[in-house]
């Protein structure tokens, strides 16, 4: 059991390092990628920074804490971007290409496989970085001051995020298995993931409802941002919940998936 | 030869793309999906600022008038998602593009032949319903006919503009293999300076004056100017379309000029 950890664990970091080698042999395609993911979060805090103008209060939350969802909705995103970006690959052309096939012959698990291939991807890095400065910057602004609780699951609260998002990903990228490209649904569902930067309150319900119990994407962001703010654990305890449901959900769409996977004929 | 003849010989490549398109039906759900989402998410984020003001709020809008603005705005950006920044970039990388270089056409025309039937068919099967959506949901305002008519012409020459920045994107392919990430930065860039995200007349006075001076302006803030009737007089309306004409022409002029220089630095290995 620890020796298939420890090989795993080494396989990770041996092909992780091979990915930030493909880093240094596109320089520029890297600056422009950390580039436009900069503008893209600056441009996001500005509008809030416009909307702020305005009033003073948002759903009320004010400006520092709506930028604090806003930099707290980075961090599972960046740490499940450092670690499953190749769910896209999936999604766009492995089964429709045939392609898929290399993951199932080698000795690892065929999930590990096929996500080792890109691992460490230097976006995901970006947005940890940018939501950390964020969260920290409009925490102090707050003053917010955490209790040791906090504290302690606040690395957690991430975590769990960050398997939200991979899950998703993964069940929208294993729907190829059956449709060949799952691609447009992939896109659909990143978009919604899009509406956890900002506070749940000042939508409709029925959007409410959809983010937090069909795509919970609330549980990536305003969840643990409202227990880090106030300390209200309502709907903190349905976060577990939520995140095994949707990992085991997702694991076994992905199982059924590569279970009826045909090669291509060439 | 005519005018006509020349026209009629990009014929097929517009009703090329409007099969390819068919193809691919479920892209027209993805693209309602992805325009509902992100009008949302601008829509209900503004209508919380509007909430506390009856009559007209910030920047002279009212509640239904913000509504309004932000879904027309992310259905004319949804019309100007017309693939050409991404097909044109594609086919740079894989050098594809040499072979649209020995026919007897225009590139860029084609491309642009190629692109109506995506921008006609976004209108049709994503704006419309897009907007049918939001009004069971959220209060908006109807506009006079004649404001309706300056927005459809206002809208064609936002088309436009929004081909040439998207062919202009789509170049980038010929200096850098990321275009992945200059077409994030033009669709940031783009969705904030047309006042796709916050109305120009909400931001700050030197900001609203950069945004003012940009080709983005045309594309969703001009049109929505007319629309709404927030312009003074038949000057206002005229210096508005006549703004967006200028930056179309210009930026025509520009992707030819560049065109040009990047087809003859162009490498392809052949195979």
């Amino acid at each position: 059991m620890t020796r298939t950890a420890l090989r795993y664990l080494r396989l990770s970091l041996f092909l992780g390092g091979v990915g930030l080698h493909r880093l240094a042999a596109y320089r520029l395609d890297f600056v422009l990628g950390a580039g436009a993911f900069l503008v893209r979060v600056g441009i996001q805090t500005a509008v809030v920074g416009l909307v702020f103008r305005q009033v003073p209060a948002v759903g009320g939350w004010s400006y520092h804490e709506v930028l604090f969802l806003l930099g707290f909705s980075l961090l599972p995103r960046g740490l499940d971007h450092l670690f499953t970006d190749q769910l896209w690959e999936l999604g766009r052309k492995l089964v429709q290409r045939g392609e898929f096939y290399r993951y199932l012959i080698r000795p690892v698990n065929p999930l590990f496989s096929l996500l080792s291939e890109r691992f460490f991807h230097p976006d995901g890095l970006g947005e940890l970085i940018v939501g950390a400065v964020l969260v920290f910057w409009a925490g102090s602004e707050l003053g917010l001051d955490p209790t040791a609780a906090q504290w302690a699951l606040a690395p957690l609260l991430v975590l769990c995020g960050a398997l939200i998002h991979t899950a998703v990903k993964l069940f929208f990228a294993s729907l190829s298995f059956w449709t060949v490209t799952s691609l447009p649904s992939m896109y659909a569902a990143t978009q919604v993931s899009e509406f956890a930067a900002y506070p749940l309150d000042i939508y409709h319900s029925s959007l409410r409802a959809l983010l937090t119990w069909v795509l919970p994407f609330a549980f990536t962001s305003y969840v643990p941002c409202v227990y880090l703010l106030t300390g209200d654990t309502g709907l903190l305890v349905w976060l577990p919940v939520v995140t095994a449901g949707a990992v085991l959900t997702a694991l076994a769409v992905w199982r059924r998936g590569i279970n009826r996977f045909d090669m291509t004929g060439s | 030869m005519s005018a006509v003849t020349r026209a009629r010989r990009y014929l097929p490549f517009a009703t090329g793309g409007l099969q390819s398109l068919l193809q691919y039906r479920s892209m027209f759900f993805v693209t309602g999906v992805t325009a509902a989402a992100g009008a949302a998410v601008t829509v209900f984020l503004w209508r919380a600022v509007y909430a506390g003001s009856p009559g007209a709020g910030p920047g002279g809008f009212t509640a239904a008038g913000i509504t309004t603005y932000l879904l027309v705005a992310q259905v004319l950006q949804v019309l100007h998602a017309n693939r050409v920044d991404d097909e044109v970039a594609a086919e740079v990388y894989r050098g594809d593009v040499a072979v649209m270089l020995v026919r007897p056409v225009s590139y860029p025309l084609v491309r642009f032949a190629a692109c109506l039937p995506v921008v006609a068919a976004n209108a049709l099967l994503v704006g419309v319903p897009v907007l049918l959506l939001f009004s069971f949901l959220v209060p908006m305002t109807a506009p006079t006919a004649g404001n309706a008519a300056l927005f459809a012409l206002s809208t064609l020459l936002s088309v436009l503009i929004a081909f040439c920045v998207n062919l202009l994107t789509g170049m980038t392919g010929f200096l850098t293999t990321n275009t992945w990430g200059v077409r994030m930065l033009k669709q940031s860039v783009v969705a904030f300076f047309a006042g796709q995200l916050v109305p120009i007349a909400l931001m700050p006075g030197p900001l609203a004056a950069v945004a003012m001076a940009l080709p983005f302006r045309g594309m969703v803030d001009g049109p929505l100017t007319l629309l709404l009737g927030r312009y003074e007089g038949v000057a206002g309306a005229l210096g508005v379309l006549a703004q967006q004409a200028g930056w179309a022409v210009a930026l025509a002029a520009l992707s030819a000029v560049l065109w040009r220089a990047a087809t003859g630095r162009l490498e392809v290995l052949g195979g």
